[in-house]
């Protein structure tokens, strides 16, 4: 397999793998035959520190359109309402993360999946997602810190 | 009886009729009464309370140290009753709910921002603000009542300023008409039912300001053109005209740059008064996970309000902060914080 790119948060190095497609909202999606698994990207885990609590608001099966809201996530450090990276249907939820979302911090581009989602959409390629780390980093620090007082 | 202290323990009661909530409220009210140490008294939500209703009277007659359980994070609690002047230094409570875990960690100090404009004239008495989604179990509660029964009868009374004080309105208005106060501890007549009934509550809906955290920086009555808010003689921020906020609109919350806006009854905890990280709130990443800032979402709320108010939408044209702008620059928190993640070995 290849060698996975690397995206540098300041001194952390955030694993982008080869073997995956992403959005630009930071989720993977790994191609599972005709369906998609998808995560958080190692980026995305970095900001969200220890997950410790994940809901959906849609039910699997679900036809959903980009940005619409899907679920929430709460971590240590973070919260954050959950949208669907592009048009499509997601199929099943990863039950175990319901249970225990530790997988996500543990494991995040294997079992910490998050859900199976079908699209027609053309995610970004790792190169790409890169791009949108590089062109976003300053911008985040910034969202970060307009929130942090 | 001069000599006797009561500690006073107030329940605030749920908005909704939930029989569950209502049972854990009866069970600690019975609890309570069987206590003589302890005078108990239940009202209706704190927050929705007017501020000529019965219920405040009684509280604010209050002198000595008060317990109060509500079904609200206990920072929204404290400033509930800042606002409607039952002031005190805020109590340490061990029994804490999940949303407010970390706080158990953290001394008093850490909890302020040291800009922050503080609340003016606090008494020397402690209120301790106890959430009642903490735990199910009424033994807890107990638990913890007892204990600061423990506490505060450890500590003198202050015999003299009683003898020689002035009575307050409120307290000359309770002494001159007891029948028309609120508590089931001392008359032990009414039922809570009855006590429902004698006066009708509605939903209220406004901001509450955490000067523990507010800077007087006026960003909010600058976003708000509704005029909800105001300053008082001391040029301070006063949230001034609460029942023209626009009920479920917690957009003033999302644009104060310090998080001092408290909406009680929101369903994201940050913004209902949880305590948290960073000097209070969580760091929202909706932005990031493909929503709109919050500044973006404050202004949408805003415009929806307006329109139904029939006036013109302004979008992001009127009081926006312009701190976004000088965001980078000067060494801050979030930099220590980075660095600090950077730090650990994952």
């Amino acid at each position: 397999m290849a060698e996975d790119l690397v995206f540098m948060m300041g001194k952390y190095e955030a694993r982008v793998p080869t073997d995956c497609l992403y959005s630009k909202s930071h989720l993977w999606l790994r191609k599972d035959g005709l369906r998609y698994q998808v995560g958080f990207t190692a980026y995305s885990v970095r900001l969200l520190q220890d997950v410790y609590f994940l809901d959906w608001s849609v039910d699997a099966g679900a036809q959903v359109f980009a940005k619409q809201e899907i679920g929430e996530v709460e971590s240590s450090k973070a919260l954050s309402t959950l949208y669907a990276p592009f048009d499509g249907r997601i199929v099943e939820f990863n039950q175990l993360l319901l249970d225990d979302p530790s997988g996500i911090n543990t494991d995040g581009y294997g079992n910490g999946w998050l859900f199976t989602f079908e699209t027609d959409a053309e995610p970004l390629t790792p190169e790409q997602y890169v791009e949108v780390l590089e062109g976003g980093w300053q911008k985040t620090q910034n969202m970060l810190k307009g929130q942090v007082n | 009886m001069a000599g006797q202290k009561k500690l006073t323990v107030v329940i605030s009661q749920h908005q909704g009729k939930n029989p569950v909530k209502r049972q854990l409220e009866e069970e600690l009210a019975m609890a309570c009464m069987m206590d003589p140490e302890i005078e108990v008294s239940i009202v209706p939500n704190l927050y929705d309370l007017s501020h000529d209703h019965s219920g405040l009277l009684f509280l604010k007659g209050i002198q000595g140290d008060v317990v109060v359980l509500s079904w609200l994070f206990p920072r929204a609690t404290q400033w509930i009753l800042d606002r409607t002047g039952v002031k005190g230094k805020a109590g340490t409570v061990f029994l804490v709910g999940e949303d407010d875990e970390e706080d158990e960690d953290q001394d008093e100090a850490a909890e302020k921002n040291p800009d922050a404009i503080g609340t003016l004239d606090v008494p020397n008495r402690l209120i301790y603000s106890i959430d009642l989604r903490a735990s199910k179990d009424p033994q807890e509660f107990l638990a913890e009542i007892r204990r600061i029964v423990e506490v505060t009868s450890t500590e003198t009374v202050d015999l003299m300023s009683w003898i020689q004080g002035e009575p307050k309105k409120e307290q000359l208005e309770r002494y001159l008409n007891p029948q028309e106060i609120f508590g089931i501890g001392s008359s032990q007549t009414g039922s809570i039912a009855e006590v429902e009934a004698e006066e009708k509550v509605s939903r209220r809906w406004y901001p509450v300001i955490d000067y523990d955290r507010c800077t007087n920086c006026m960003e909010c009555i600058d976003f708000c053109l509704f005029g909800v808010y105001g300053v008082d003689a001391l040029d301070r921020i006063l949230v001034e005209a609460q029942d023209s906020c626009k009920k479920g609109c917690p957009a003033c919350s999302r644009v104060c740059p310090e998080n001092a806006i408290v909406f009680p009854q929101h369903k994201t905890p940050a913004i209902a008064g949880a305590a948290g990280e960073v000097a209070g709130l969580k760091i929202d990443l909706s932005q990031l996970f493909g929503g709109g800032d919050a500044v973006e979402m404050a202004a949408r709320e805003r415009d929806i309000e307006l329109l139904r108010d029939g006036r013109d939408a302004v979008g992001l044209a009127v009081g926006i902060p312009k701190r976004q702008a000088n965001a980078c620059g000067v060494r801050d928190e979030l930099d220590d914080l980075i660095d600090g993640l950077d730090d650990l070995d994952l």
